[in-house]
């Protein structure tokens, strides 16, 4: 496990977490001494299966629920004595996106407006701006039972941005969205982290931390399990992979033997290999030339790095689409 | 905290709850499942009780009041209003199961806010009930002696019921978090009604009702109705009302205050 330490130490972090628990009245440890620390401007994926505490620190951590022990500062407040403090300062969407279906876009952004204090002038110009922003002016005046899961989801994160807050808090953001919607939401969320916005995402799609997060960390069973940035992560499987298909099946026994002097090597389907070596992209060259001295014909060669997902598998055994068997989120 | 400081908070929440307000209003008449317990069952019960037991004005020690239709309607009101407190107490709970109050406790207002402008989006629906029945009632031919003066003290009186129906129901919402639960609350304001002389008055109860009735601060208000519309200290005291209204709102909101309180805490 990459240690996360050096991180909670961090003097410019905007979100502090140290030795955070939750235990519910059942008995229940949601969330058993969670650590960590997100600097300012970052994007921190925070990844673990149905069940594994994602939720419950969110929540810790948009003030919506009291730690049973613990610290965690958001945006330097404390989160249990300075609750209003954080509030003001953070954006949250959480799961589903909570709206009421009776109430048209433009309602809902004047109503959070009116929420975190605007002035009714003020909550219309920033309706009309995130709107824009969101691409829901041809829907804005629609009532939300008329509005699909991607648009809901895009006017949940406008509601986050009503206050421009410094911290967003988002629960997963993107789940139950088709393959468009969320890519349009990855991109919309660059955007805002590009602006300055830090970004606390949790996710059970491995993708989506890969693809948005500068650092992950994979929480199970309520504690962190490991976090580093998804390169650092990825060194945790360890050495990377060179599949190398051929083009004759028959040769992958001769192939393997001749392979064996650059890595291990272990059989793939249909007459393929894989080469794990710390060379990496640089052992191409070297396994092709030796191939082709042996007069053994190769279709392709292509570098593996490792996915969350194998980081996953991993470092708790399960893979992340697995529910935990008791659900703490 | 400076006066400064507290002036501009105040003006903030003040905001906030007028939002709220708004929303609960709105939503309430968007939704048929909302207005259709609020606006239709109340009439129809107008109807069905000033046509099937006017008879019962008839009755030694029944007041005279004109039509019968004129004594019920302050019954009429206190139904439309009890109702309309228990649809805040599902909408309450709607939210809570649906996450809407997990944005509105992410937002950095007083919890008392979010209380008070439910009660306040309530007691506008109230005043907006009262207005109709007395309306519908005088279509119907009752003749209401106290005029202008009395219809606007029935509407006040209508506010302050829908309020403390709302602060009940919101207390039943937030201790519970059960949309299920406050839909099976409905035959309560049945029996909230009938202890309270709605319907006949005081003296033509049961003598079980009767006893009931004194403490039930809903017969005050009702009463308080009956006495602005038809301008008789006979059938009630005005200001007896606002007193049980006004203390029956700050009961009902302290308790859903208390309700929030311990719902946020566990």
């Amino acid at each position: 496990m990459i240690s996360n330490q050096d991180s909670a130490a961090s003097a410019d972090a905007t979100i502090i977490v140290e030795g955070l628990e939750r235990v519910y009245s059942s008995g229940l440890r949601a969330v058993d001494g969670v650590d960590l620390a997100v600097a300012a401007g970052e994007i921190y994926g925070f990844l673990g299966p149905n069940g594994a505490g994602k939720s419950t620190t969110v929540r810790i951590l948009t003030t919506l629920l009291r730690p049973t022990g613990g610290h965690a500062s958001v945006a330097g407040f404390d989160v249990v004595k300075q609750a209003s403090q954080v509030r003001r300062s953070i954006g949250v969407a959480l799961q589903e996106a909570a709206l009421d279906p009776l109430m048209t876009g433009r309602e809902l952004l004047e109503l959070q407006g009116a929420l975190h204090g605007l002035r009714r002038a003020e909550s219309k110009l920033r309706a009309d701006e995130l709107l824009e922003r969101v691409d829901l002016v041809a829907a804005a005046d629609r009532l939300l039972n008329t509005y699909s899961g991607g648009m809901r989801r895009r006017l949940d994160l406008a509601m986050a941005l009503v206050h421009r807050p410094m911290v967003l808090f988002l629960d997963e953001p993107t789940t139950g969205l088709d393959p468009v919607s969320r890519s349009s939401l990855w991109t919309e969320l660059r955007k805002l982290n590009d602006e300055g916005t830090t970004i606390f995402l949790t996710t059970q799609y491995l993708e989506e931390a890969e693809q948005l997060a500068d650092r992950v960390g994979i929480i199970d069973h309520g504690k962190i399990v490991a976090e580093g940035t998804p390169q650092e992560l990825g060194r945790l499987v360890g050495e990377p992979g060179l599949y190398v298909k051929l083009i004759e099946q028959s040769e992958s026994g001769r192939a393997r033997d001749l392979l064996a002097v650059h890595g291990a090597v272990s059989d793939r389907e249909a007459g393929g290999l894989t080469i794990r070596t710390s060379l990496g992209a640089r052992a191409i060259a070297p396994i092709v030339r030796t191939l082709d001295e042996a007069q053994i014909e190769v279709d392709a060669v292509e570098v593996e790095e490792p996915t969350l997902d194998d980081v996953f598998i991993a470092v708790t055994g399960h893979r992340a689409d697995e529910d935990v068997t008791e659900d703490a989120s | 905290m400076s006066s400064f400081a507290l002036e501009r908070d105040l003006a903030t929440q003040g905001r906030v709850i007028t939002a709220l307000a708004k929303r609960a209003l709105r939503v309430q008449l968007r939704r048929a499942q909302f207005l259709l317990p609020s606006f239709l069952l109340p009439l129809l019960l107008l109807a069905v009780v000033a046509s099937g037991t006017s008879a019962a004005q008839q009755l030694p020690g029944f007041p005279n009041t004109g039509s019968y239709v004129g004594f019920v309607v302050s019954g009429t009101i206190m139904q439309g209003t009890l109702l309309a407190g228990l649809m805040a107490g599902i909408a309450i709970a709607g939210d809570i199961e649906g996450g809407f109050f997990d944005r509105l406790l992410s937002a950095p207002i007083h919890r008392v806010s979010i209380v008070l402008g439910r009660v306040l989006g309530t007691a506008l629906i109230g005043m907006v009930q009262a207005i109709l029945f007395v309306s519908v009632a005088l279509l119907m031919g009752a003749d209401f002696k106290g005029g202008v003066i009395g219809v606007v003290l029935t509407v006040l009186l209508a506010a302050l019921s829908a309020s403390a129906a709302a602060g009940l129901g919101a207390t039943i919402a937030l201790r519970t978090g059960s949309l299920s639960l406050m839909q099976n609350l409905f035959p309560f304001v049945f029996v909230l009604l009938f202890t309270a002389p709605a319907f006949f008055p005081r003296a033509l109860l049961n003598p079980v009702l009767e006893t009931i009735s004194v403490v039930n601060p809903l017969s005050y208000v009702v009463e308080g109705m009956r006495a602005a519309l038809f301008d008789s200290a006979a059938l009630g005291s005005v200001w007896g009302g606002f007193a049980a209204g006004i203390g029956s709102v700050v009961f009902t909101c302290a308790l859903a205050v208390w309700a929030m309180r311990s719902r946020l805490r566990s």
